[in-house]
């Protein structure tokens, strides 16, 4: 009895041992804190590399055009653009909220990072005026996103707290813009040339980009004799090294990356940092699975034939029936169309076979069948189809968002609008471009002054729609040249596969309406506005 | 009449007389106890010699030698035979012996007076009765207590439930009683055998509840505490004891999104409180956070749902969602041996709902969507005519699922000494997959080994249990295969003869039969030991010292491949040909101690009090490795192998939480009437940072049983018991993330490219460095009440629980730029009702037994700073407003069709769309012509309110039926995609049966709107928009569980070598009533914390019927 007595102390006592109380005091083991994170370049530039991730979204590149009269998102609602383009939208759509919130997120990692970065002690101080200069460039570039899209935004340059965040009201456009142009002149001051960066950070923000951006924002606001004044700085060879790289095709095929046409992409890895949007855009019998993105017949039209001539113009020799030939050779590097030879990775090739009834495969995969998984307009995406993706179109081919193209035409379109147009502008600029792009007559080649500043501006505007198509820049132009209430009210079109009474047979693909009163701008997302009584919403929504 | 030889005087004859008048109207005289007692105290030495001398002659000698009285009836001697004896210096009691030794009489001595009795009374005393205690399904009820009433004399049933006792009289009063039990009297009157059936009664006013920390009579409990007896949990064939918990407690709420083998459940008591995760916290035999799911439903003895605060608080800050109380089985001192065997085994038959109308059908239906959104037909007449008369091909849904089989089997072996006992039982449940593919299922491994030891004052109970899942799944997602097969029209064809797997202009890419069958696979392999060493040592009566250690080691192991697939005439999937690892590893560990203080003063003032100190640690780590482009048949990794940056080591993936806690428990009743308890917890939580870590968790509750006093005296008679009770007390949550108070950097692989080479980001979290507890103030008020006889028994509650410093995220304006971890910011009311009623009638043949219990509650959100918040998947909306419950559904109200094209210029529409007739009108509640945002109403709410559940037993003979119905009495679910909306976004491209009740001129009060083509106005009109379209009334009953059984009677089994034995049939889901006919309503969009992944667009595993046989028998 007395053992046992002893047993139940000593157990007891054991019990009292092994619960010694834990300390309450945990950290986690993965990660810094803010004590100990702003110690060194490295963990800066770790947060720059973010706010680079930041800087765009690869499926908005891509489906941004379905936003435009260029193409058709058939299926689903990838990223709001069927909404947005049938004019069927409002402040509650997800894309309305997710673009303006991904672009305070991008400020806001360049925020924290311009905010802190002078804790680091002992950092080589060029560097860090680069580094600086790169983030206030990111920063410059999610303002202008946010203004395009929605006009007067909130503006600040620190990191704010959750309490102003519910209270700051929209800072009216103009001081925005002020506000861009001149974090874009700190950049262009701070920023290296793309020749004077190594190797390995080829990708990094430049002069040229920061340069680049500050003619498209200027053209976007019509300032033309700033838009020429900066194109000018860009082409005069004195802030970097451009130039038209010598294939059009070649321009998106990842072997030619970093090309010196390019002033600023959006980089990815083949491996690790990928894409896949092809696999909804390409031909079904090439391996996608379906159709969410079509190019329309619109598109299509607009290729001039070989001879310089626009379809409907006498004399083009254009074929309603056999539309695909004698056009320019750059809408075969955009879209896939009947009878298309696609190359395949391995050098063998496959015809595209659209037109009903046409294909001698039982399968049919790609033949236009309304309702369907194949495209609802008969075509198909082919730029920035990369031979070299692995299965499924995992692809990680940078995508250009400035490249040298759109600085001449731009500089065109600034000159006509000044009214200086002349040869050697336009043997500079849009010849330059149709040469590269194969045209071989004259007739498409030399300048035509009896064209005169409306019929340049036409020219210029075709120019710039078939050179840039399907690279996300179109809708940005419509809504400029407040074209867009003109090419997206109505129905948008696909190949002449229909019924003939409709349409003269081409394709209705989709209903669209655009109001003049109210679709210029987007309307503030609804939840913003929940949250913060002082965002007043845009006239007509 | 009496004579009386005495020396002594009168008054002493007095005594005397009155205790012979005692002995005759009693029979009784003296108690043997009192007779062991006294014996030795007669030190006088008596002398005789006699030879067949009369035996008046003896007594009367030695009355003169001891001065001891005789008493006894005149006639008595008469019957007396010589004696004969010859003593020297002996005791009374010898020459007593010796007198009356072959005497038709036997003697006592009290004090100093020797009564004689006749022997035919002394028999009596020593009668001997025997007999057998079964329960109402004829089992045999070991160790059930038997005692003779107002005496110290007892015993216990054996393992077949005989027991033997010898009582001091005919009139003995025998009391049968067991836990768990209604307790029987019984009077001898003469009888030799005695066989005794018990009632089962959780409501026993006896019964012992398991609470925190303790267990309390019935009759004391004062706070809302249900308590679920492993007979509910028998013979359904649930795979895990969350799913056997279904429908048996009032507002004990079990929802699952899916019903697949291994497929998570939502547990919930009393509905939502709180913004964030509304999980009860799960105590197992003691210890603090084990996995319910992970134990054999036939190891638990008992469940107890503590559900206010008057029952909770003693858990403090992790209690204010509810306790769930599970205890393990144990085996019985003094009983032999025990073998039980338990096997279920049935087929799960799987069953979908909705149906696709045929292929040609179809094909018509489809040109119609076209044609009336303006697009060319799809199929010509040729085609149509074709598929008609080449008939439909098996639907791939169909394709994909099989029968499966199910099965639980249980054996254990219990039984004890009188200082031990024990309990092991091994469990295996195995539950195949409803998907075809490569045996895919989950099986589950049960042991566990309860020991009972006690030295004395010391009391070791020891607990080890271990459990093995391993679920076998495709590396696909059900999800994405379910719906993807239900998709594709019975125009297609799924395998080709050459068995090739074939795509199709709707799956153009992959074939889910191709998925399962060659996809690779998933293998989970998860162990979780349990132990527990529970040490108590009684100090004295009234103190004990309890010492608790335990704890769960978790080792989780995933392997997963993805194979490569290629299909024809295209498709590939699989082509990263993944070879995956994942490992977990977190142990538990909760350190105990109580001091316990349990004491009656003058037997009306029973004060009990309790003291605790605890430790709840917890380190979780995790590390994963994922390769892809791996070796196609080995998964091992080859040239172009790459290690998948979402790999993690340890460091990246370890979590340590700490809770250091306080606790204790005072109660006071008087007289079984009145009682008063408090209960308190202060926690101390490694998730809140210094300055806010500590929460203070009280509560006091009181119990009144008002028919106990004299007043009701009447009323306790006619009815029965009857007691009020009522508890009010803060309780706390913290079921939140760890270190949410510290602002955090952390790096991440492959966040951009320079150059073709990926760089590392850097991430932030930011932090909430006021991060504290949620704080529940949380009232409750109940009434217990008993009539006839306890047969029946009605439990009622009302409960108001007020939720501040809610820890949800913060509604963040997009400028903020980032998240922010979880604010004390929201406050919710919660209130609702409960109540059990349970009804038991006993007849000779037949015994019913009928159980009812329904629940309801509703919340409201009451502060969310004054804004509201609305979130939307897909079409679905829900939001958090200030006055409604929180996430209601709200969207466009339907106002039916529009009809004709005046209808149509006259009516409002949605901004920038243009309608047809036969397309949905939406009520316009701002009247500004448009329907827009600002038109939104409020359309329902998610949870389920009114849950039921009932059930009623009949047993009659040898035969046993239970019928078990549980249900909901209103819920809404927000059911979208192709289930709703013809050919949805042309992902879909079947219709199905239940569309077709379509608008047509002809059909102008249809269920759904005229059909129109993806990409119209009309599409986007009537299904791009949130709306009552989409709200279908999930409101339900189910006949969940069937058994019909049939037992041997004990005298056959025990022939063949068996205490008891019964086989039965069980089936589930056998019957469902509900306005919701195409899917099923059981499913829910929600998990626990009522947020979701997208609104329920059918892509649940189809919840199968299932149909089996069960055995259990007992050796």
């Amino acid at each position: 009895m007395k053992s046992i007595k002893h047993i139940s102390w000593v157990v007891l006592l054991f019990l009292t041992a092994v619960t010694s109380c834990k300390k309450l005091d945990l950290v986690p083991t993965d990660r810094f804190t803010d004590v100990n994170y702003w110690t060194s370049t490295e963990k800066a530039n770790s947060i720059l590399n973010t706010a680079y991730s930041q800087m765009f979204n690869s499926s908005r590149f891509f489906l941004n055009e379905a936003l435009s009269d260029n193409a058709y998102n058939g299926r689903g609602d990838n990223e709001g653009v069927a909404s947005i383009a049938s004019g069927t939208y409002d402040a509650s759509l997800g894309r309305i909220k997710s673009e303006w919130n991904d672009h305070y997120s991008g400020i806001k990692t360049c925020n924290l990072f311009l905010d802190n970065v002078d804790r680091i002690e002992n950092m080589d101080p060029a560097l860090k005026a680069r580094m600086k200069g790169e983030a206030r460039f990111l920063r410059a570039f999610q303002y202008f996103q946010l203004m395009t899209w929605f006009g007067d935004v909130p503006l600040f340059d620190k990191d704010i707290t959750l309490e102003e965040s519910l209270s700051i009201g929209r800072s009216p456009r103009a001081d925005v813009l002020a506000f861009i142009l001149s974090e874009l002149d700190a950049a262009i001051e701070a920023l290296p040339v793309n020749t004077a960066y190594a190797q390995a950070d080829r990708g990094r923000i430049t002069k040229g980009a920061a340069l680049g951006l500050k003619a498209r924002v200027y053209l976007y606001e019509g300032r033309w004799q700033d838009v020429a004044t900066t194109c000018e700085a860009i082409m005069s060879g004195n802030n970097g090294s451009y130039s038209l790289f010598n294939s059009y095709a070649g321009l998106f095929l990842p072997q030619n990356e970093n090309n010196s046409e390019v002033l600023l992409d959006f980089q990815f890895d083949p491996v690790n940092r990928t894409y896949n949007h092809l696999f909804d855009f390409a031909p079904i019998s090439v391996g996608a699975r379906l159709n969410a993105l079509a190019p329309t017949q619109e598109l299509v039209d607009s290729y001039l034939m070989t001879n310089g001539r626009t379809i409907n113009e006498a004399g083009s020799g254009y074929d309603a029936e056999d539309p695909y030939v004698n056009r320019d050779a750059r809408m075969t590097a955009t879209v896939v169309y009947h009878n298309y030879n696609w190359t395949r990775p391995d050098g063998t090739s496959k015809i595209i076979y659209i037109k009903p009834g046409t294909d001698p495969d039982e399968t049919k995969m790609d033949e236009y069948a309304a309702g369907g998984v194949s495209s609802p307009t008969g075509y198909y995406l082919r730029k920035y189809y990369d031979p070299t993706s692995l299965t499924n179109f995992v692809s990680g081919l940078n995508l250009i968002l400035i490249r040298y193209a759109d600085v001449l035409l731009m500089y065109a379109e600034a000159r006509n609008e000044l009214g200086t147009m002349d040869e050697s502008v336009w043997n500079q600029t849009v010849r330059a471009l149709r040469n590269r792009a194969g045209f071989v007559d004259p007739m498409a080649l030399n300048f035509n002054a009896s064209l005169g500043q409306d019929g340049l501006r036409t020219a210029i505007r075709n120019e710039r729609r078939t050179e840039l198509a399907m690279e996300g820049l179109r809708v940005f132009d419509i809504r400029r040249w407040k074209t867009a209430e003109v090419v997206l009210n109505g129905w948008a079109h696909g190949a002449k596969y229909g019924p003939t009474s409709i349409d003269n047979g081409y394709i209705r693909a989709n209903q669209r309406v655009f109001d003049p009163g109210k679709h210029y701008l987007w309307p503030i997302p609804r939840d913003e506005r929940n949250l913060n009584p002082n965002l007043q919403q845009n006239p007509g929504w | 009449m009496y004579i009386n030889f005495t020396a002594s005087n009168r008054s002493q004859s007095c005594i005397k007389l009155r205790i012979c008048r005692m002995m005759k109207l009693t029979c009784i005289l003296i108690l043997l106890a009192g007779l062991q007692v006294t014996a030795k105290t007669y030190a006088q030495k008596i002398s005789l010699k006699f030879k067949d001398a009369p035996l008046e002659d003896v007594l009367l000698n030695i009355r003169q030698q001891s001065g001891f009285d005789f008493l006894y009836t005149s006639d008595l001697l008469t019957q007396a035979n010589p004696v004969t004896l010859n003593l020297k210096d002996a005791s009374i009691e010898e020459a007593l012996k010796l007198c009356v030794a072959g005497q038709p009489f036997t003697y006592q001595i009290n004090q100093k007076t020797v009564t004689l009795t006749a022997i035919k009374v002394v028999k009596q005393q020593n009668l001997t009765v025997t007999g057998r205690v079964i329960d109402r399904t004829n089992q045999a009820l070991p160790g059930v207590s038997i005692r003779v009433k107002g005496a110290s004399i007892g015993t216990i049933t054996d393992q077949e439930g005989r027991y033997r006792l010898t009582v001091p009289a005919a009139t003995s009063v025998l009391v049968f009683s067991y836990v768990g039990y209604e307790t029987v009297e019984r009077t001898v009157n003469n009888q030799q055998q005695i066989n005794v059936t018990l009632s089962e009664d959780a409501q026993a006013l006896n019964d012992v509840v398991i609470v925190g920390y303790g267990t309390q009579r019935r009759t004391s409990v004062t706070g809302a505490v249900d308590q679920i007896n492993a007979a509910e949990l028998e013979g359904k064939p649930a795979m895990n004891a969350t799913q056997a918990l279904q429908g048996v407690s009032p507002n004990l709420i079990v929802q699952q999104r899916s019903a697949e083998p291994g497929g998570a459940i939502n547990l919930n008591i009393r509905g939502v409180g709180t913004m964030g995760d509304n999980s009860p916290l799960v105590v197992i035999d003691g210890i603090v956070g084990g996995d319910i799911n992970l134990l054999n439903p036939s190891d638990i003895q008992s469940v107890s749902v503590l559900k206010d605060a008057g029952s909770a608080a003693i858990y403090g800050s992790r209690s204010s969602n509810g306790v769930i109380l599970v205890t393990t089985k144990q085996g019985s001192k003094n009983s032999g041996t025990r073998v039980t065997l338990n096997a279920l085994t049935g087929v799960q038959v799987p069953h979908i709902l909705y149906k696709p109308v045929q292929g040609f059908e179809n094909a018509i239906l489809r040109n119609e969507a076209n044609v009336n959104a303006g697009l060319t037909p799809i199929y010509s007449p040729e085609q149509i005519r074709d598929f008609q008369s080449r008939g439909d091909e098996q639907w791939f849904l169909n394709g994909i699922l099989k029968n499966a089989l199910q099965q639980n089997h249980n054996v254990s072996l219990s039984g004890g000494n009188a200082n031990s006992s024990y309990l092991v039982s091994v469990g295996y449940a195995d539950q195949e997959n409803n998907l075809v593919g490569q045996n895919f299922g989950l099986k589950r491994y049960n042991y566990r080994i309860n020991m009972n030891n006690e030295y004395g004052k010391f009391k070791l109970t020891s607990i080890l249990s271990y459990a093995k899942t391993q679920i076998n799944d495709h590396s696909s997602s059900t999800s994405t295969l379910i719906v993807d097969a239900g998709r594709v029209p019975t125009i297609f064809k799924m395998k080709d003869e050459q068995g090739r797997y074939l795509t199709n202009e709707v799956l153009a890419e992959f074939n889910p039969l191709g998925q399962l069958e060659k996809g690779g696979y998933r293998k989970y392999d998860n162990d979780n030991l349990f132990g527990s060493l529970n040490a108590e040592l009684a100090v004295t009566d009234f103190l004990k010292l309890r010492a608790v250690v335990g704890g769960t080691l978790t080792a989780n192991h995933l392997f997963a491949r993805t194979l490569r697939v290629d299909y024809y005439p295209k498709g590939t999937s699989g082509a990263d040909r993944n070879t995956n690892d994942e490992n977990t590893k977190n142990l538990f560990l909760n350190t105990q101690f109580l001091a316990e203080f349990n004491k009656t003063f003058a037997q009306k003032h029973a004060v009990n009090a309790l003291l605790g100190v605890s430790n709840e640690s917890t380190n979780n780590e995790e590390n994963r490795l994922y390769r892809r482009f791996t070796d196609p048949e080995l998964g091992t990794p080859i040239t172009e192998t790459v290690i998948d940056p979402n790999s993690s080591n340890t460091n990246q993936r370890t979590n340590e939480s700490s809770l250091n806690s306080l606790f204790g428990r005072a109660g006071y009743s008087f007289d079984d009437k009145y009682y008063g308890q408090v209960d308190f917890r202060v926690d101390g939580s490694s998730k809140f940072s210094k300055q806010n870590r500590w929460g203070f968790f009280p509560a006091i509750s009181a119990g009144y049983r008002i028919s106990q006093e004299d007043f009701m005296e009447n009323y306790r008679q006619r009815f029965g018991d009857l007691k009020i009770r009522g508890s009010y007390g803060i309780l706390g949550n913290q079921n939140v993330g760890n270190y949410q108070f510290q602002t955090t950097y952390f790096s991440f692989q492959n966040a951009y490219a320079f150059n073709n080479s990926v760089v590392s980001g850097t991430g932030f979290n930011f932090a909430n460095p006021d991060i504290r507890w949620e704080r529940a103030s949380t009232f409750n008020i109940g009434v217990d009440a008993t009539f006839f006889k306890n047969s029946l028994t009605v439990s009622v509650d009302y409960f108001d629980k007020v939720t501040r410093d809610i820890l949800v995220a913060p509604v963040v304006p997009g400028i903020f730029g980032t998240s922010l971890p979880d604010f004390n910011s929201a406050k919710m009311q919660n209130r609702g009702w409960e109540a059990s009623i349970n009804y038991r009638i006993s007849g000779e043949q037949f015994k019913h037994q009928i159980g009812l219990n329904v629940g309801d509650s509703k919340n409201k959100v009451l502060d969310y700073g004054g804004r509201e918040r609305i979130s939307s998947s897909d079409e679905m909306q829900f939001i958090i407003r200030e006055g409604l419950p929180f996430n209601s559904y709200v969207g466009l109200k339907t106002d039916g069709y529009f009809q004709n094209i005046d209808e149509v210029n006259s009516g409002p529409k949605p901004e920038g769309i243009s309608v047809l007739p036969g397309d949905i009108r939406y009520v316009d509640v701002n009247k500004d012509g448009v329907i827009n945002d600002r038109d939104r109403y409020v359309l329902g709410n998610a949870f389920p309110r009114f849950t039921f559940g009932v059930t009623y037993a009949v047993s009659f003979k040898n035969f046993d039926a239970n019928i078990f119905i549980q249900g909901v009495g209103r819920r809404d679910a927000f059911i979208r995609g192709e289930m709703v909306e013809p050919y949805h976004f042309n992902y879909g491209q079947v219709m199905y049966q239940h569309q077709l009740d379509y608008w047509t001129p002809t059909n102008p009060d249809a269920r759904y709107p005229r059909l129109a083509a993806n990409g119209s106005q009309s599409n986007a009109n009537n299904y791009r928009r949130g709306s009552d379209a989409y709200i279908y009334d999930a409101s339900y009953a189910r006949l969940k569980n069937l058994q019909i059984g049939y037992s041997l009677s004990s005298e056959t089994a025990k022939k063949i070598g068996m205490q008891k034995l019964r086989i039965y049939a069980s089936g589930q889901n056998l019957l469902t009533f509900s306005k919701l006919k195409f899917l099923d309503p059981e499913n829910t969009e929600f998990n626990n914390n009522l947020s979701n992944s997208g609104a329920n667009s059918a892509r649940a595993y189809p919840t199968p019927i299932y149909i089996g046989m069960g055995l259990d028998v007992t050796f």
